[in-house]
């Protein structure tokens, strides 16, 4: 039984004056899965999420979603493109462009609105998912006197009250401070468990295995340079290295100047995801 | 990377420092920045939030109608009393309705003080004719150019009358108008123009826009900081206002950018293009005895007109 | 250039909103039909920008700042109907969230610098610019102009408002109501003030922004101007009725001009009375015939005008102009369409 809910053909996109964003990317998703789309800046993750939501359309090959294939007219009329929005939810990396209403009570009641929902239904969503991640004293303050952590969880209640099945999440974690980070996460799980397919964007390797079983590697030529479970994935040095997703530079630890590929993290330590090396 | 070039010494300047430094572009600069700070902190500022009157907590529509319609009596009314009466009625009910008085009267600053002097040479009979009152001095009539010039300049009594009401009916309007700014959030007001039957859309519009007008502040800031560490005053005005021009350009350019996002937003969560609101609170008590108390107010003005 | 509460009376307030009231409709309707799902949040951020343009300190030469208004410019980046939304929304803000501004003269104050001023500006912006490429030096310079005489427009028409007040409105004893200051003053010193100082700032805010525009991102200048359109795309029927338009508007000239050099009428088009003035007696062939026809406009303006004086006769001569135009118009196209048909029931091939 075919159990994708989305299916990409062959996908090729890019941007009007610009060189081309995503090469000839084939893969699905699965319902249920957690993926992980992770690539260095630059190799087209956001603009695949957009593609994969809806926004763009892609200008080569095809992408199918719950059966019915992604299309601009499919998606402005009903059923389908009502169904297909509230379903699917798409975080932001820009909370300032996902944050758009007066204040976060409308926030939330924005898309249910859009749904055509009683004013019952629409409150009582809105107090539940408020309930959900603890932010009801935010419900009457204004987006822009938010914290980056609470301007987060407003967008991702603004999802989350449309009850989708589907998060394609745009670098969730960038900019928040490891509090928000960890209670990100854990709802993240939260929701997985209760059998929310997750499509996660990143270029940050510490968090991976927290947040896909499943990455597709891009490399810088725009391509899917691998395709494969998430410890594999992390294993192979020589991959990361390829598509620029670690480095080797001169550094110092242990009192000594040596050079071996790693990854940067927030807090400024060091962990050393493969390779070894000599005092 | 290569090594680094030999004049790219830390701590050892070899080129001399400019002596000259014209200090009016830095003042410039930095009053143009203190302006922008300051009309942020009004908008995002605590202001409403802060005032537990109960004027702010009235339904929305109560308050745009009760102050409008006092607003309107204050542009009808002549009497230099009744003028007079607007005017403290308006600041009676924001010292009673607790609201945040000193906000108010930052309003008062600007628009009444100019109309003030846009009013003292109306009292001149040069423009009002009337009986002098207190003679300026001879001009000796004659003609200067497509004008004449009268015997003297002096103040007339009427001149002064016109000169009072003038400056007393702009005090009174500008002191209702921030009344009904200080009386509630922009989205409160808003909400209330909405009930009040102003089209769903541009009270969408303009509750998008105050929104991010706190962003593009704070953008014209970050643009204008920017500017600010690298200059050292003294570079002329007309490249100043070059980088005047760019940042209004640039601020453009990220306004642009931010509006295709948040179309996207919109759109990914269902807009279509139709606008659509939660139905407006009902009318409760209150409401409707602060209004009949403005009616009252209104009467009682046209009254003793 | 923004008029606050008290200096316009209620006269003028209301016409002023109800001129303004089908131009929003229509402005927003424009709108929604170009922008369609991106017309929400971009006219929402058009009005943020307008309203901080509208705060920026420009530096200008002796040490002090100005201020422009932005409105030709908004015009020309998301062209003249947006610009009506946006700055509307931006003084709707400014007045009612800010209570900086005025909120009973709202209309007026839209109507100089939401109407007026972005349409004025930009279609001599479009006259100068037309089919230059995005970023051709003849754009910035169109811009720039086009703020000049944009600005020039709305200050010239907030005068005019400022100027009839003591006539419109004054009490029992002639006191005036509200503006004191009559046309010959308001007039003069508005319209010089923005000639001369308020003008070219504006003139230069327009015109360096768009400069800088046209520079780093020439895309985003596309909104007010569709795609270099090339010369004499304009269809033939809005030039002709530009010309005719301009033509009608200056026809009181022919009342003006004869007046001033103290002209009589032209030779040989003369009435009854005058040839009696001329030769003595009315011949009796001309007379049979006069008694033929009375028009009902008689020297373009209704009967009993004779002793109207000057404006209110122009008024009528631009009116009769205008019913002239339309009715050969009409009757040329009544024409047209009647030939083509005849033509279109002939014999077939």
């Amino acid at each position: 039984m075919d159990d994708s809910i989305f299916r990409l053909e062959k996908v090729s996109f890019s941007y009007p004056g610009h060189g081309l964003s995503l090469r000839d990317v084939s893969f699905s998703a699965r319902r249920g899965e957690r993926l992980a789309i992770l690539g260095a800046n630059g190799t087209g993750k956001s603009t695949l999420l957009h593609l994969m939501d809806g926004l763009y359309f892609a200008h080569g090959g095809s992408i199918t979603a719950f059966g019915e294939l992604l299309s601009p007219e499919r998606l402005e009329r009903p059923p389908f493109g009502p169904r297909f929005r509230r379903e699917v939810g798409f975080l932001f990396q820009n909370s300032d462009a996902q944050l758009f209403c007066p204040s976060v009570e409308e926030e939330l009641a924005f898309g249910p609105l859009q749904m055509d929902w009683t004013k019952q239904e629409v409150l009582r969503r809105i107090s539940d998912t408020l309930d959900l991640l603890g932010i009801q004293s935010l419900r009457d303050r204004q987006p822009h006197n938010l914290s980056a952590g609470e301007k987060k969880k407003v967008a991702l209640a603004s999802l989350l009250v449309l009850s989708p099945s589907v998060l394609l999440l745009d670098e969730p974690t960038a900019g928040l401070d490891p509090r928000s980070q960890g209670n990100l996460l854990e709802l993240l799980d939260e929701l997985h468990g209760r059998g929310m397919t997750l499509v996660t964007a990143t270029h940050d390797l510490e968090l991976l295995p927290h947040l896909a079983d499943r990455v597709l590697v891009f490399g810088e030529d725009h391509r899917i340079a691998a395709d494969g479970p998430t410890a594999a994935v992390l294993d192979d040095a020589e991959l990361l290295l390829r598509v620029n997703l670690i480095h080797a530079h001169r550094h110092w630890h242990g009192g000594v100047a040596h050079s071996h590929p790693h990854q940067h993290i927030v807090t400024h330590g060091h962990d050393h995801i493969a390779g070894e090396h000599e005092h | 990377m290569g090594p680094l070039p030999d004049w790219m010494v830390i701590g050892r300047s070899e080129l001399p420092l400019p002596l000259q430094q014209r200090r009016g572009a830095w003042s410039l600069a930095r009053k143009g920045l203190g302006e922008i700070i300051g009309k942020a902190a009004i908008l995002l500022g605590p202001g409403v939030n802060d005032s537990h009157g109960w004027l702010t907590r009235l339904d929305a529509r109560a308050k745009v109608l009760g102050i409008l319609g006092l607003l309107l009596t204050t542009t009808w009314v002549r009497g230099i009393l009744t003028l007079l009466f607007s005017l403290c009625a308006a600041w009676a009910l924001a010292l009673i309705g607790g609201v945040n008085v000193r906000r108010m009267a930052l309003a008062l600053l600007a628009v009444p003080l100019f109309t003030l002097a846009l009013a003292a040479p109306a009292a001149l009979n040069l423009v009002t004719e009337g009986t002098p009152l207190w003679i300026l001095c001879h001009l000796g009539g004659g003609t200067w150019g497509p004008w004449h010039l009268p015997e003297y300049l002096a103040i007339t009594d009427r001149g002064v009358f016109v000169a009072m009401r003038f400056t007393l009916r702009s005090l009174a309007c500008v002191s209702f108008g921030a009344l009904l700014a200080a009386s509630g959030s922009p989205q409160d007001l808003l909400r209330g123009l909405r009930g009040l039957g102003v089209p769903a859309a541009f009270v969408m519009v303009a509750g998008m826009m105050a929104r991010y007008l706190s962003l593009l502040l704070e953008s014209a800031e970050q643009i204008h900081l920017a500017k600010l560490s690298r200059s050292i005053g003294g570079v002329g005005v007309r490249l100043e206002q070059g980088w005047a021009a760019a940042g209004i350009g640039e601020l453009y350019r990220r306004s642009r950018r931010l509006a295709e996002e948040v179309t996207e937003a919109m759109v990914s969560r269902g807009y279509t293009g139709e606008t659509r609101t939660m139905a407006a609170q009902r009318w409760c008590g209150r409401d409707i005895l602060f209004v009949s108390a403005c009616a009252a107010l209104v009467t009682f003005l046209l009254g003793i007109d | 250039m923004h008029i606050p509460d008290g200096y316009l009376g209620p006269q003028t307030c209301l016409a002023a909103f109800g001129i303004m009231a089908p131009v929003w409709a229509w402005a927003s309707r424009k709108v929604r039909n170009t922008l369609r799902l991106r017309q929400v949040p971009l006219m929402a951020l058009g009005a943020a920008f307008t309203f901080v343009v509208m705060m920026f300190n420009v530096p200008i030469p002796g040490g002090t700042t100005g201020h422009a208004v932005g409105a030709v410019l908004v015009s020309v980046l998301l062209g003249p109907w947006a610009a009506v939304v946006a700055v509307t929304v931006a003084l709707a803000v400014q007045a009612l969230i800010f209570g900086d501004g005025g909120i009973t003269v709202f209309a007026a104050n839209c109507l100089n610098m939401a109407v007026i001023m972005p349409f004025a500006g930009w279609w001599t912006f479009r006259l100068i610019a037309a089919g230059s490429p995005a970023s051709s030096q003849r754009r910035w310079v169109a811009a720039a102009l086009g703020g000049y005489v944009g600005l020039n427009a709305g200050a010239l028409s907030a005068a005019l408002m400022f100027g009839i007040q003591p006539a419109l409105a004054h009490d029992a004893a002639g006191r005036a109501l509200y503006c004191p200051f009559a046309l010959d003053v308001a007039l003069p010193a508005m319209v010089l003030e923005h000639l001369l100082v308020f003008g070219v700032v504006e003139a230069l805010v327009t015109g360096l922004v768009v400069a800088y525009l046209s520079r780093s991102e020439p895309a985003l200048l596309e909104g007010g101007m569709p795609a270099a359109a090339p010369r004499g795309r304009m269809p033939l029927w809005k030039k002709l009725a530009l010309g005719l338009g301009i033509l009608v508007l200056l026809a009181p000239l022919g009342l003006v001009l004869p007046a001033k050099l103290g002209a009589s009428e032209a030779w040989g088009e003369w009435g009854g009375e005058r040839v009696r003035e001329l030769a003595g007696y009315i011949p009796a062939g001309m007379r049979k015939v006069e008694a033929l026809w009375r028009a009902p406009m008689p020297d373009y303006a209704p009967m009993g005008s004779e002793e109207a004086t000057l404006p209110v006769l122009s008024f009528w001569y631009v009116l009769s102009g205008l019913l002239g135009a339309a009715m050969v118009t009409g009757l040329l196209i009544a024409a047209r369409r009647l030939i083509t048909r005849r033509e279109a029931d002939g014999p077939a091939p």
